[in-house]
């Protein structure tokens, strides 16, 4: 289920089944032009990959619009805002969180996160719409959902 | 020049045209009411587009998935969309393509996706399966069978239209 009205109406139709939450993490850089460059297409990247995981699982994920946060600031700063963002999930019925990032600064604090941390090294082959990305990322997000389907 | 004049008489002449007149209403009021009742055989080229999905010779009596794409008009967006499906013979030798998506809240279903259950479709979400024909194991969260695709073939060629739900198909 995606983060719009059609499928706001029947998740909460389903709610009881639809039991995985997932929050992609993606920063956001507006002084240094590398920076910029680079989490641009880690928010491609994690469009693209929560995208396709949420198709094939659609009636049990549920995926939240991207928690986006400045680059700069430090991660440590970040946690409560994230962990109330997950908090307040609690109020619906799911029993799986999973947060989705190509940033490894997260990694550091990992253990004082609420969800499921899932970090994957970033594809920095620049177009994704090249077939072979295409090819790598298909065969990432396969991997990705048999670790899903682990969980479940 | 008189004699002339009366091979047609003031009957016949008023004969003529008011059978040319009505004539002329009646086609007016006719032309529309035909163009509507054949309607549906001048439209059928108009909706429901069909894509090349598989060469003929490709499909076996064991399910194989299928992927496409096709350009879809939301509102707003004009995107591309991958579309998939199960395509397999049955025993009399005819092509079943059937949606992958599944009838109980959308995920995407597999054949023989669990090793539990050989020789149905599976789907991971919450353990749905469907009988290879496509219709629901009863007791399963599906409610109904899954949709099946329009499908034509042309020149060893097989073309998918819109999946459409059992029994308008």
């Amino acid at each position: 289920m995606k983060w719009n009205k059609i499928d706001i109406t029947r998740y909460l139709g389903a709610q009881e089944y639809i039991d995985t939450l997932l929050i992609p993490l993606v920063p956001i850089a507006l002084e240094d032009s590398e920076q910029m460059n680079q989490v641009v297409s880690q928010h491609d990247l994690i469009q693209a990959f929560s995208n396709e995981v949420e198709k094939d699982f659609t009636g049990r994920i549920f995926l939240l619009p991207t928690y986006t946060y400045l680059f700069t600031t430090d991660r440590e700063q970040e946690l409560p805002r994230l962990n109330e963002w997950i908090n307040q999930s609690q109020h619906r019925p799911f029993k799986h969180i999973f947060l989705f990032t190509f940033d490894h600064h997260w990694k550091k604090h990992e253990s004082k996160l609420k969800g499921n941390l899932l970090w994957f090294p970033a594809i920095q082959s620049g177009d994704l719409h090249s077939n072979e990305t295409q090819k790598v990322i298909k065969d990432q997000v396969k991997h990705v959902k048999e670790l899903v389907r682990s969980y479940w | 020049m008189s004699e002339k004049k009366q091979q047609v008489s003031r009957r016949q002449f008023l004969n003529y045209t008011l059978t040319g007149v009505g004539g002329f209403m009646a086609a007016g009021m006719l032309a529309p009411m035909v163009r509507f009742a054949i309607d549906p055989v001048l439209q059928t080229h108009a909706r429901g587009e069909y894509k090349a999905v598989a060469e003929v010779d490709e499909i076996t009596t064991e399910p194989q998935r299928f992927d496409w794409t096709i350009d879809q008009v939301d509102a707003w967006y004009e995107s591309e969309v991958t579309k998939s499906a199960w395509v397999y013979k049955d025993e009399k030798d005819d092509i079943i393509a059937l949606s992958p998506v599944c009838k109980h809240l959308g995920c995407v279903v597999s054949w023989e996706g669990s090793g539990d259950y050989p020789n149905e479709f599976f789907c991971p979400c919450h353990n749905g399966r469907y009988y290879k024909d496509g219709v629901n194991v009863p007791n399963t969260p599906p409610s109904a069978p899954l949709d099946v695709y329009e499908h034509r073939i042309e020149d060893g060629t097989l073309y998918l239209g819109n999946a459409k739900p059992r029994g308008e198909a």
